[in-house]
C-alpha cells in the first residue's frame, strides 16, 4: 500500500494483514554527485513502486528516507535510521525491508535492525521506454523470491 | 416585364432572408453542441470501445498463461501508462481471461507458483488460492473469485476489456 490518502485508510483497516514496510534509502548530494543522486532516486523509486504493486496487500511503501550522501571514508549514520526502524517495529510492522542503490549502507548493514537490499544502479536515462520496462521487470523478477524468502524465514504473522 | 419583376428581391424580402439565415446559423451554433453533449455517451459507446489487443488465439492453450497489456491512464496530474496482466486460457470453445489481482488485498497472483498446489492460482502475500476458473478456495483469505475480463475475438486476435467481478 502506498503512503497516500487513498491507501492508508485500508492499511489502518487491514492492519493484521500488513506486516511489512518497504523503505527506500535515497542519498542526496548537491555537488558533483548530483547526477548519480538523481539516477539512484529514479531507479529506486521505480523499483519500490513496482514492488508495491506486486505485494500491495502485505507491504506498506513508506516515504523515502533521504540523507546527505556520505563521502568515501565515512559511512551513513545508522542511528537515525534505526530510530525509524524502531518506531515501525513498535507498530507491529515486523518485516522491514530497506532498498537502496547506495553501496555505503553495506558497511553499516550489521548495525541495522532490518533487511537491507542493495541493488547496483541501473542507469535508465538513455533507455527506450519499452527496453526500460523490460530491464525493470527483469530486476523485479529477481527480487520477488528474495522478499518471499524474508517472509518465510522471519515467520508469518 | 412582370416576370422580371418577380425575380427582383425587395429590400424587405432581402432583410427577412438574411436575418432568418443568420439567425438559423446562430441557433444551430448554440443547439448543436448542446445536443452533442446530451448524446455524448451514445457516441462513445459506438466507438471501438476500450478493448485492447492482447495476443493471438493460436497462442492459447488450456493452461492459463500470463499476458501483459498496457494502456494510458489519466490521473489528476499526469498521464501514465498502466500495465495489466491477465491469465488467459481456452476452456473448450470459450476463452477465459482472469485478472491477476488478488481479491483479498490486491497482491498479484500467479498460476501454479505454489509447489503444493500446482493447478491453482496462488497469492504470495497471505496464501490465497483460486481454482483454474478463478473460484476462491474456502479457508484461504480471499472472499470472492478473481475478476474476469470481457473477451472478444476479432480476426484471430484476442481483445480484452474491463475486468468484472464474477459474482
Amino acid at each position: 500500500m502506498r503512503w497516500s490518502t487513498e491507501d492508508i485508510p485500508s492499511f489502518v483497516k487491514e492492519r493484521q494483514y500488513v506486516d511489512t514496510v518497504l523503505l527506500p534509502l535515497l542519498p542526496v548530494e548537491f555537488g558533483d554527485g548530483i547526477r548519480q543522486s538523481a539516477a539512484m532516486t529514479e531507479f529506486i523509486t521505480v523499483m519500490t513502486a513496482e514492488l508495491e504493486k506486486q505485494f500491495r496487500g502485505r507491504i506498506l511503501l513508506a516515504p523515502s528516507y533521504t540523507y546527505l550522501a556520505a563521502d568515501e571514508e565515512s559511512r551513513p549514520s545508522s542511528e537515525e535510521l534505526n530510530k525509524w526502524i524502531e518506531s515501525m517495529k513498535k507498530e507491529k510492522l515486523k518485516h522491514i525491508i530497506l532498498l537502496t542503490a547506495d553501496s555505503s549502507w553495506k558497511k553499516a548493514e550489521h548495525d541495522l535492525d532490518a533487511f537491507l537490499i542493495w541493488m547496483p544502479l541501473v542507469p535508465l536515462e538513455n533507455l527506450e521506454a519499452s527496453y526500460k520496462k523490460q530491464v525493470i521487470s527483469e530486476q523485479i523478477k529477481q527480487l520477488l523470491p528474495v522478499i518471499m524468502d524474508i517472509w518465510k524465514k522471519e515467520g508469518n504473522s | 416585364m412582370s416576370d422580371e419583376q418577380n425575380h427582383n428581391v425587395s429590400r424587405r424580402q432581402f432583410l427577412t432572408y438574411t436575418l432568418t439565415g443568420v439567425g438559423g446559423f446562430m441557433a444551430a451554433g448554440i443547439i448543436l453542441p448542446m445536443a452533442r453533449f446530451a448524446i455524448d455517451p451514445v457516441l462513445q459507446a459506438e466507438s471501438e470501445g476500450d478493448m485492447k489487443a492482447v495476443t493471438d488465439v493460436s497462442e492459447l492453450t488450456d493452461t492459463p498463461q500470463r499476458f501483459d497489456f498496457s494502456y494510458e491512464q489519466e490521473d489528476a496530474w499526469n498521464t501514465s501508462e498502466v500495465t495489466e496482466t491477465a491469465f488467459i486460457y481456452q476452456s473448450g470453445e470459450e476463452i477465459v481471461a482472469l485478472s491477476n489481482t488478488c481479491t483479498h488485498l490486491g497482491c498479484k497472483v500467479s498460476w501454479g507458483s505454489s509447489s503444493d498446489h500446482p493447478n491453482q492460482f496462488y497469492c504470495p502475500c497471505h496464501g490465497g488460492r483460486y481454482e483454474k476458473d478463478g473460484t476462491n478456495i474456502e479457508g484461504t483469505p480471499p472472499t470472492e473469485p478473481l475478476h474476469k475480463y470481457q473477451v472478444e475475438v476479432r480476426e484471430g486476435t484476442v481483445y480484452v476489456g474491463k475486468a468484472e467481478p464474477q459474482v
